[in-house]
């Protein structure tokens, strides 16, 4: 059932064409990841979704509502940001049930919602004290809390976890799985990592130059992009894109064909039907990464391979595809099914 | 044996010198109007200046008697008080949409509003002591306090709005998201996170609404009188009495003394806001 829907929905910044059209419905429940490469209008539409930005044309719907121009704080949604934005001033208790407050709650009420949301995020210890005295991941913690203690319409994070270490990253992103699916609220989820996309979303929505390249779950992302960019965004490393005279029995339409670096294998020399020159081995430890170079006249591939490799850099080796996992692009660099 | 190396180097004496130095030259005027305050009227005259002599509290006497110290002190009052708490009305909301919804022309007006203060006051007397004199307004404590609103408050709106720039924008749209209306937002978050820079503004102004003389002079120099011009009746029109002077001086600076004292960290803090991190 669509709940949040955005209908011809553009933005303007003087003469830049910041959000070009985009329609998207997203159901009650769903987590919706917009990931894109930097500058490609996914915290502005998200920001337009939470009113911070206003809508210059289309129609957004929430809940049978039109809401477009409507205040943010009308809205009844929740945002985390990406720098916490935690009021300084007050305790993590008063942090959280400030929405509550200023909306007049009983107190009793306030207390226990405040309570049961700082139980959940392990946070109940530090109640009484203010922002500066958490470290980075409690502050999160706390952006959080404050956001599930209003049960809002829907929950939209703004790259949250950018701030955060790599270790903490991955620990809260687990954390943020959890409370979706204990919550099962309705959230939008806006990052640049396209591990998180892929980890926390029912679907993700791929952005660039502020179009919608492509709304899919994650695997129909990674296993059906829609065009090169998706092919090359999703998945890491990027998807091998090589001209479409390395390959047989491909649709005549075809100038590049991808090939995730996993659907590639090492042969015998002579026996695969691409050969290049070893130019890096990466050695990760669960996979290895060979990096080629084609014959040497500047197209490169990488191939995965989970065993050890006997092979060395500058090695001449022999490669061969998985037929069955090509990805044939036109001319104008859509997927040809 | 190492011999501790003593802490007063021969350049750290240089500097401490030159530092009292200017200092005391500076200080210089108040201090010989703080003396001269306690000499009687031929002490004051006396060349050479007399350092040792019996202070005497006579000049205050007469000063209290002969200009009503009282009626002086309260109109500064009013008119400081008041047209700083009214400055701080509209120039926080000013600052405030101009810190966080900036338009084009935001920074042309912020200039525009500072070149106002370009123009020497005398500039503008003859058109304000008209529009003055036509709404009746001529020595009321209104007409000060209006003028020293007016003089104060493109001063009061850069000073706030430097303030208020750098209060993170984030932190106030997630109270607007938290539900919060504008005047909810101002009260709970702006101003608390802004208060130090709306104490330190708003004392600044005060001082300069106290120490103000021209306006004061030209248009309420009688009944809506300030101290400045209590101050300013003792020099020309009577001979110059140095020692009541001093007195009517001393009395009128003293309050903003004391209160530019214990508010010095503030005031340092405002004006040297954003200038250090």
């Amino acid at each position: 059932m669509s709940y949040l829907e955005l209908k011809n929905v553009d933005k303007y910044y003087g003469d830049v064409h910041a959000i070009k059209g985009v329609n998207l419905t997203i159901n009650k429940g769903e987590f919706i990841v917009f990931v894109g490469p930097s500058g490609c209008g996914k915290s502005t539409l998200l920001r337009m979704i939470a009113g911070l930005e206003e809508i210059n044309d289309g129609d957004l719907v929430l809940d049978g509502n039109e809401i477009t121009h409507q205040a943010p704080s009308k809205r009844d949604l929740a945002m985390v940001f990406q720098s916490y934005a935690l009021y300084p001033h007050m305790t993590v208790e008063e942090n959280m049930s400030f929405a509550l407050r200023i909306k007049g709650e009983d107190q009793s009420m306030i207390d226990q919602k405040v309570a049961k949301a700082a139980e959940t995020l392990n946070l109940t210890p530090y109640l009484k004290r203010t922002p500066k005295e958490l470290s980075g991941g409690q502050r999160q913690r706390v952006a959080i809390g404050r956001a599930i203690v209003r049960s809002p319409k829907v929950f939209l994070f703004d790259e949250p976890l950018s701030n955060l270490d790599a270790a903490l990253r991955g620990q809260t992103r687990v954390e943020i799985a959890e409370l979706h699916r204990d919550l099962n609220a309705t959230s939008i989820y806006v990052t640049h990592d396209q591990v998180e996309a892929m980890t926390l979303a029912d679907r993700v929505v791929v952005l660039q130059a502020g179009v919608i390249e492509q709304v899919g779950t994650p695997m129909e992302l990674y296993e059906a992009p829609a065009n090169k960019f998706v092919a090359q965004f999703i998945g890491m490393p990027q998807m091998n894109l090589l001209s479409a005279s390395y390959f047989s029995g491909i649709s005549a339409d075809a100038v590049d064909v991808g090939v995730r670096p996993e659907h590639f294998t090492i042969v015998e020399a002579g026996q695969g039907s691409i050969s290049g020159q070893v130019e890096l081995i990466e050695a990760l430890g669960n996979e290895t990464l060979i990096h080629v170079c084609l014959d040497c006249n500047g197209e490169k591939l990488i191939v995965r391979q989970y065993e050890q490799p006997s092979i060395k850099v500058r090695d001449t080796v022999s490669i061969n595809y998985d037929a069955s996992h090509l990805h044939q692009f036109d001319a104008k660099g859509e997927a040809i099914r | 044996m190492s011999t501790k190396k003593s802490k007063w180097t021969t350049s750290l004496i240089v500097r401490t010198i030159a530092a009292w130095g200017i200092a005391l030259l500076l200080f210089f005027p108040l201090i010989f109007m703080g003396f001269t305050a306690f000499k009687t009227e031929l002490q004051a005259i006396a060349v050479p200046s007399l350092w040792a002599f019996e202070p005497t509290l006579e000049n205050f006497h007469v000063v209290n008697e002969r200009s009503d110290y009282v009626q002086f002190a309260w109109n500064s009052v009013v008119t400081s008080v008041v047209s700083t708490v009214l400055g701080l009305l509209i120039a926080a909301p000013a600052a405030y949409s101009m810190a966080f919804s900036p338009t084009k022309g935001t920074n042309g007006l912020l200039l525009w509003m500072l070149s106002t203060k370009f123009m020497p006051a005398v500039g503008a007397l003859l058109p304000i002591y008209i529009i003055f004199q036509q709404l009746g307004l001529l020595d009321t404590k209104t007409a000060l306090v209006i003028i020293f609103t007016m003089m104060n408050l493109p001063i009061m709106v850069w000073m706030l709005y430097t303030y208020f720039k750098d209060i993170p924008h984030e932190i106030l749209e997630a109270a607007r998201m938290d539900g919060a209306s504008v005047w909810q937002e101002f009260r709970h978050v702006l101003l608390p996170l802004g208060i130090g820079g709306l104490a330190s503004t708003g004392l600044l102004c005060l001082v300069l609404a106290w120490n103000e003389a021209f306006w004061a002079l030209n248009l309420g120099a009688a009944d809506a009188g300030t101290l400045a011009t209590m101050m300013v009746s003792y020099s020309s029109p009577e001979g110059l009495f140095w020692a009541k002077l001093s007195a009517a001086s001393l009395m009128a600076i003293a309050p903003i003394v004391v209160i530019g004292w214990f508010s010095q960290k503030q005031l340092v803090q405002g004006l040297t806001f954003g200038a250090v991190k």
